[in-house]
């Protein structure tokens, strides 16, 4: 069974046409980020986080007014998975009237919904300074993540592969966080540490898919020494796309499984990962290799003029 | 010697291994299964005749995180600065000023408050002796001392915490110190959160209590023994224990009624077979640890509580006996108390460990306030050659014997076995001087209900991602798929087996780390079918294009999953709790895959090559 004959596709020769795509993808996330702004969880947020579930269907609206009757206002309430499910958010930790927030809340709810018995599913609560610890710590990570990683490709193969590697996971996450921000509202997508962790892993499998075909160019560099980078490229992503396929593809139905099939809490995970499986294979050609190519020629430019 | 014999060994040799690791697992689980259905007195039998089995495997086995099976996370802050702030004496407006200013730098860096105080005393020209110390000190004495005030303060705040909870009764609780100034306490099952708030964060009580005449209390002991023995109630293990008691001591027990077998002395004696008296230190009984729980309903019996004088309470030491126990067995001690206490531990001032100059044996010592000096020397003179518990949120941490009569609040506690012990009980005499203030600044709690959620969820995507793969592969590969499966489930075996070495916890987020171990493994396979597929292309032989394929796929391998490790150590890094899961798994399942998609599915190619000389069909 195959589902590639030996290909020849000449795909650095479009890659213009992409930087365009990847360039208008990101500053659509960029906009959507400017006027829906990030929708931080609790980890990052700190404050009071209560997940219930009511044993009959709950109307939003009457769960905010259950709420303000039992004195906490400003509450950010939204339907978690079913109609049964509900998360509420206060941006606090401390008291109301001399009562912590979290039980402020399940009185609340509990005096409103006197017919429509209700029972914790998770609770949290985060002072603020760990909320802002944790935000930096994230931030950091991420970073962290990505420069040791472009040093590990730098290093095993050249200076000009470290660049690309870092642009292009740069790309995955800024893609990433586009669709993220854009595809919020339509599920639970807010970034929370098991986003973060997404992030990361994202940064990790798409990596794993670049190396891959970093590591046929640098094979097939050794044996035809005189072919053209631009050819070498093609060469070797078309010897990898058979694997690239099956590889990405498995990863990505594995993935869809758990989306569909893993629960609310796994949702926003399972989702930034598929996005990272898609904009990781794209990247590695389109960014990664790109990019490498892009300096090679420049290089080649300068010493031609000289 | 065929070449793959040795290859075959280490396989078998790792399937072994991880089969010893993960039979716990597995064995916990079928014991769960068991005692489902059984209720009330029915599953308390089975509990108790399993006892030991249970809590072998309990703590073997791969243990689920707290968003799997519900439970509370709680971070604690012990609060430095309210600690300096204390400690300070003639507090006036610049130093109130230079406290706010420390409170709000605080807030932006992870420096010591102790540090970020000295300097602000120096920017100020302001020595430090003018608030701590004596005016004598220079600012690097003082700044010394407060940092070691400040550590014995996170110890201190530990010590009070893992106590309590030691107390509480929660089953495999996790206390960690995280960072300066932090500690994790992780409790699974539990939920009620206003009980776990008073648990950590309410202050802790020291209390001296007089330990009840010996005589009295053996008799106490007598008549619970005796209600026991009429009211029928022997379990089966009683006879057990009496048996490792007569093994370590005599062959038979002396009693009163002369010499029993083992088996004679658990039926009649079944309150003295758990809790074991002697002659040699009267007035204690000695509880094995196992037992501990045992004895703790035995206590809470109606009919057991009514033999107890109303002012009379047996409670626990602390930590176990050194005196008795051994590495394998743990003995507590059981102590008769009076229950109203002499003295509350508000009137202790400072307490200190050291070596006795003279004897050179570990020795505490203790200040007390002036009016506690009076009360204790009026105790003290009262009950000579009496012994005092010295009690931290309801447990024993010294029972020492009062010598004579103390005046002038200056108390010396001797006997310590060694200096651990001596800085232990310094810590638990400062908790009544200095409580350390801690804080509650995270607090996470998982129903038990979303857990079981999450299990069913986590199990259901895992089951449909294998299948979907697994066919997957034998479709597209042929025989060369079918083998990298059977990798994957070598693969998922190893990995399952090395969290259960760990003794790792499994989470959530970390299900869905087994479930991309499963991805990252096809990929492994993914990548040599295709170049034997290519090398085989050719024109070599079928054997050539397997050795070359692994060959050439190795670099690519190694290097694709290292760069993912990289990101697996600085998830591990840092995330908490369940990312912290995922990150393991990840790494793990790295390592792993590895092996499974590269060694052994190569051992199985060269099986079928040169032993059964059969045709690899790669698809």
């Amino acid at each position: 069974m195959r589902f590639f004959k030996k290909t020849s596709i000449d795909f650095m020769s479009r890659r213009r046409v992409w930087y365009a795509v990847s360039s208008l993808v990101i500053l659509a996330g960029f906009i959507s980020l400017a006027v829906k702004g990030f929708d931080l969880g609790i980890d990052f947020l700190g404050g009071t986080e209560l997940i219930v579930e009511f044993s009959q269907p709950a109307p939003i609206g009457d769960v905010r007014t259950a709420l303000e009757r039992a004195g906490v206002t400003r509450a950010e309430i939204k339907a978690y998975g079913s109609d049964r499910n509900i998360l509420i958010r206060a941006a606090t930790v401390a008291t109301v009237e001399g009562v912590a927030v979290g039980d402020r809340l399940r009185e609340g709810l509990k005096a409103g919904f006197q017919d429509n018995p209700f029972h914790v599913l998770k609770e949290d609560k985060i002072g603020p300074k760990i909320g802002a610890e944790l935000r930096r710590d994230a931030i950091y990570a991420i970073i962290a993540s990505l420069v040791a990683i472009s040093l590990y490709v730098a290093v095993r193969f050249k200076f000009a592969y470290g660049v690309g590697a870092i642009v292009s996971l740069l790309h995955d996450v800024l893609v990433t966080l586009a669709f993220v921000s854009i595809c919020d509202g339509f599920l639970n997508l807010e970034i929370d540490q098991n986003m973060i962790a997404a992030f990361l892993t994202l940064v990790g499998t798409s990596i794993n898919d670049t190396v891959v075909i970093f590591d046929r160019i640098r094979e097939n560099q050794r044996i035809f020494k005189t072919m053209p980078l631009v050819d070498l490229m093609n060469k070797s992503i078309n010897e990898c796309l058979s694997r690239t396929f099956i590889t990405n593809g498995s990863i990505f139905m594995v993935l869809l499984v758990i989306l569909v099939f893993g629960g609310e809490v796994l949702r926003g995970f399972a989702f930034a990962l598929t996005i990272g499986a898609v904009t990781g294979t794209y990247s590695t050609v389109y960014i990664a290799s790109a990019i490498v190519l892009e300096m090679a020629q420049r290089t080649k430019a300068k010493t031609v003029m000289a | 010697m065929r070449k793959y014999t040795s290859k075959l060994l280490i396989v078998i040799a790792s399937v072994a291994l991880a089969a010893y690791f993960l039979y716990p697992t597995y064995k916990d689980y079928s014991l769960h299964k068991d005692i489902a259905p059984l209720h009330g007195e029915d599953s308390l039998a089975f509990i108790t005749k399993h006892e030991k089995e249970i809590l072998e495997n309990r703590t073997k086995r791969i243990k689920l995180g707290l968003d799997l099976q519900g439970g509370m996370r709680v971070v604690l802050e012990v609060n430095i600065l309210k600690l300096i702030e204390d400690l300070a004496k003639n507090k006036d407006d610049a130093f109130v000023q230079i406290m706010k200013e420390v409170h709000e730098a605080t807030r932006t860096t992870d420096e010591s408050p102790v540090l970020l105080l000295r300097r602000k005393f120096e920017e100020r020209k302001i020595r430090m002796s003018r608030y701590y110390g004596s005016l004598r000190d220079d600012d690097d004495k003082i700044y010394a001392s407060l940092e070691d005030e400040a550590k014995k303060a996170i110890d201190r705040g530990m010590e009070i915490v893992r106590n309590r909870v030691d107390q509480y009764g929660v089953s495999e609780p996790s206390i960690q110190k995280l960072g300066g100034s932090r500690v994790i306490v992780e409790l699974p099952g539990v939920s009620k959160e206003a009980e776990v708030r008073q648990l950590l964060q309410g202050t802790a009580l020291l209390e001296f209590k007089l330990l009840k005449d010996p005589e009295v209390a053996y008799r106490v002991m007598t008549e619970i023994d005796k209600i026991l023995a009429s009211s029928g109630v022997v379990d089966s293990t009683a006879a057990d224990s009496a048996k490792t008691v007569a093994a370590s001591d005599t062959s038979k027990i002396a009693t009163p009624e002369g010499e029993l077998s083992p088996e004679e002395f658990a039926k009649k004696h079944p309150f003295f077979t758990v809790a074991r008296v002697s002659e040699r230190v009267p007035g204690e009984a000695f509880v094995a640890s196992d037992d501990k729980d045992k004895v703790r309903r035995i206590l809470d019996r109606e009919d057991v509580r009514r033999a107890i004088p109303n002012d009379m309470d047996f409670v626990w030491s602390a930590k176990p006996d050194q005196r008795f126990s051994s590495a394998d067995k743990k003995y507590f001690v059981l102590y008769p108390l009076k229950k109203t206490a002499e003295l509350t531990g508000g009137v202790v001032t400072n307490a200190k460990s050291t070596l006795d100059q003279g004897t050179g044996l570990p020795i505490v010592t203790m200040e007390m306030n002036s009016d506690g000096s009076r009360e204790w020397a009026r105790i003290t003179g009262a009950n000579i050659n009496k012994r005092i518990a010295i009690v931290l949120d309801n447990a024993i941490f010294s029972a020492p014997v009062v010598r004579n009569k103390i005046t002038g609040g200056h108390s010396q506690i001797e006997g310590m076995e060694n200096l651990d012990e001596a800085r232990l009980l310094e810590i638990v005499l400062k908790a009544g001087a200095l409580p350390a203030p801690v804080e509650i600044i995270e607090q996470r709690s998982v129903g038990p209900s979303l857990g079981e959620d999450s299990i069913r969820s986590g199990i259901l995507s895992s089951v449909i991602a294998t299948l979907l793969t697994v066919l997957f592969m034998i479709f597209y590969y042929r025989t060369g798929g079918a083998v990298a499966d059977v990798a994957v489930v070598f693969c998922m075996v190893f990995l399952l087996g090395v969290l259960a070495a760990f003794q790792a916890t499994l989470t959530l987020p970390g299900i869905a780390g087994v479930i991309l171990t499963l991805a990252v493994s096809v990929d492994a396979n993914v990548l040599i079918n295709e170049r034997i597929r290519e090398e085989h292309a050719t024109g070599k032989t079928l054997r050539a294009s397997i050795d070359a394929g692994y060959a050439r796929a190795w670099t690519a391998i190694f290097d694709s999953n290292l760069t993912t490790f990289i990101s697996g150590i600085i998830l591990y890094q840092f995330g908490t709790g369940p990312v912290q899961g995922f990150a393991l798994t990840l790494m793990i399942g790295i390592v792993t895959s590895m092996f499974a998609a590269v060694f052994i599915t190569r051992v199985i190619f060269t099986i079928m090559s040169d032993r059964f000389s059969m045709n690899i069909n790669f698809g």
